[in-house]
C-alpha cells in the first residue's frame, strides 16, 4: 500500500528534521511532521483492516497534538523572553 | 497494489513538502509547506475512507496549529533565525544516513502487513460511523474524557507560562516581591473605606 510507504518516509524526513534543525520552533515543527506520518499509517492501516477504531486514535493524536503545541510555544516564548534565543545547542543547561 | 497517477504525485507532492518542511531556511516558508503537506494529507484521508479525520485534519492541524507556530515565528522572527554554530559538524549527514536507515527499516515493515481478509466497511469514515465508537464507555469515552481534560490542563499551562508575572499578582501569591511592597486590601476594608467616603 503506497500510503503506508509515504508514512514511513515522512516520518523519516521528520526525524531528519529534528536531528538537523537549530532552533526550537523549527525542530517542533519537524516533531509535528512525524506526529502526522504516524496519522497517515494509522488511518491506511484502518483502511486495510476496516476497523474503525485507528480513525479515533488519530482524532486522539490531533487534539494532543493541539495540547503539545500550545505547552511547547508558550515555553519557547518563555525561554525566548528570558534569554534572547531558542537555539537548541545553546539551551542545555539540563544536561546531566 | 498497483498505483495509480494520483497516488503516485501525491506522494511526490507529500515526500517534496516534506523535505522543504525540514531544509527551507526562511522559518515562514517551513510552514507554509507543512500547511501543503497536510492538505495533501487531508486529500489521502478521503482517498482511505476517512473523511471526519480528513475535516479536522484541515480545520484544526492545518487551520489552528500551523497558524499557531506562524503566529510564534513572526512574533519571535529573532528566534526562528537559523544561527548558531554546530555542535558535530558532521550531524546532518549522520542524521541523513539514520533517516534513510530508519526509512528503510519502516518500509520494510509496512510492507510486510498481510490484510485480513473480508474487511467490513468503514462507513466512509463519516461522523454516524465514528461516534458511537467515540462516546462507547466500553471503547473510548473515557480515553475521550481525558484527553479533553488534557486540553483543559494544556491551555491553562500556556497561559501560565507565557504571563506568570501578571497570574502571581491576580492571585496574590506571598512570594512575589512586587506583590509583597503593595499587597491587596482585604474586601472587608474596601468597603469599609467606601462607607467612609460616603460620609
Amino acid at each position: 500500500m503506497i500510503w503506508l510507504v509515504a508514512s514511513a518516509l515522512l516520518f523519516s524526513i521528520g526525524a531528519y528534521g529534528a536531528l538537523t534543525r537549530r532552533t526550537a520552533i523549527l525542530v517542533f515543527l519537524s516533531i509535528e511532521l512525524m506526529l502526522n506520518a504516524a496519522a497517515l499509517s494509522l488511518i491506511s492501516f484502518s483502511k486495510l483492516s476496516g476497523s474503525l477504531d485507528a480513525q479515533v486514535v488519530v482524532l486522539f493524536i490531533i487534539a494532543i497534538a493541539a495540547a503539545e503545541v500550545a505547552v511547547g510555544l508558550g515555553l519557547i516564548v518563555a525561554i525566548f523572553r528570558r534569554r534572547e534565543t531558542t537555539s537548541v545547542d545553546e539551551l542545555r543547561q539540563l544536561r546531566g | 497494489m498497483s498505483a495509480g497517477f494520483w497516488e503516485i504525485l501525491a506522494l511526490l507532492v507529500l515526500v517534496g513538502t516534506g523535505i522543504a518542511v525540514v531544509r527551507l531556511q526562511n522559518a515562514v516558508h517551513a510552514a507554509l509547506a507543512l500547511i501543503a503537506n497536510f492538505l495533501v494529507v487531508a486529500g489521502v484521508y478521503v482517498a482511505l475512507e476517512a473523511r471526519f479525520v480528513a475535516m479536522v485534519q484541515i480545520i484544526v492541524y492545518a487551520g489552528a496549529i500551523v497558524v499557531l507556530f506562524l503566529f510564534v515565528i513572526m512574533l519571535l522572527s529573532a528566534a526562528s533565525a537559523n544561527v548558531g554554530a554546530d555542535f558535530l559538524p558532521r550531524l546532518p549527514w549522520v542524521a541523513g544516513l539514520g533517516a534513510l536507515a530508519l526509512a528503510g527499516v519502516l518500509t520494510f515493515a509496512v510492507t510486510r502487513f498481510q490484510p485480513p481478509a473480508g474487511a467490513p466497511a468503514l462507513g466512509g469514515g463519516l461522523p454516524q460511523a465514528l461516534g458511537p465508537l467515540l462516546y462507547d464507555p466500553e471503547k473510548w469515552l473515557y480515553a475521550l474524557l481525558v484527553v479533553g481534560f488534557l486540553l483543559l490542563v494544556a491551555t491553562v499551562a500556556a497561559v501560565v507560562l507565557i504571563e506568570p508575572e501578571r497570574i502571581i499578582a491576580a492571585t496574590g501569591h506571598p512570594a512575589h516581591p512586587r506583590q509583597e511592597k503593595k499587597p491587596n486590601p482585604p474586601i472587608a476594608e474596601q468597603k469599609d473605606e467606601r462607607a467612609v467616603v460616603k460620609r
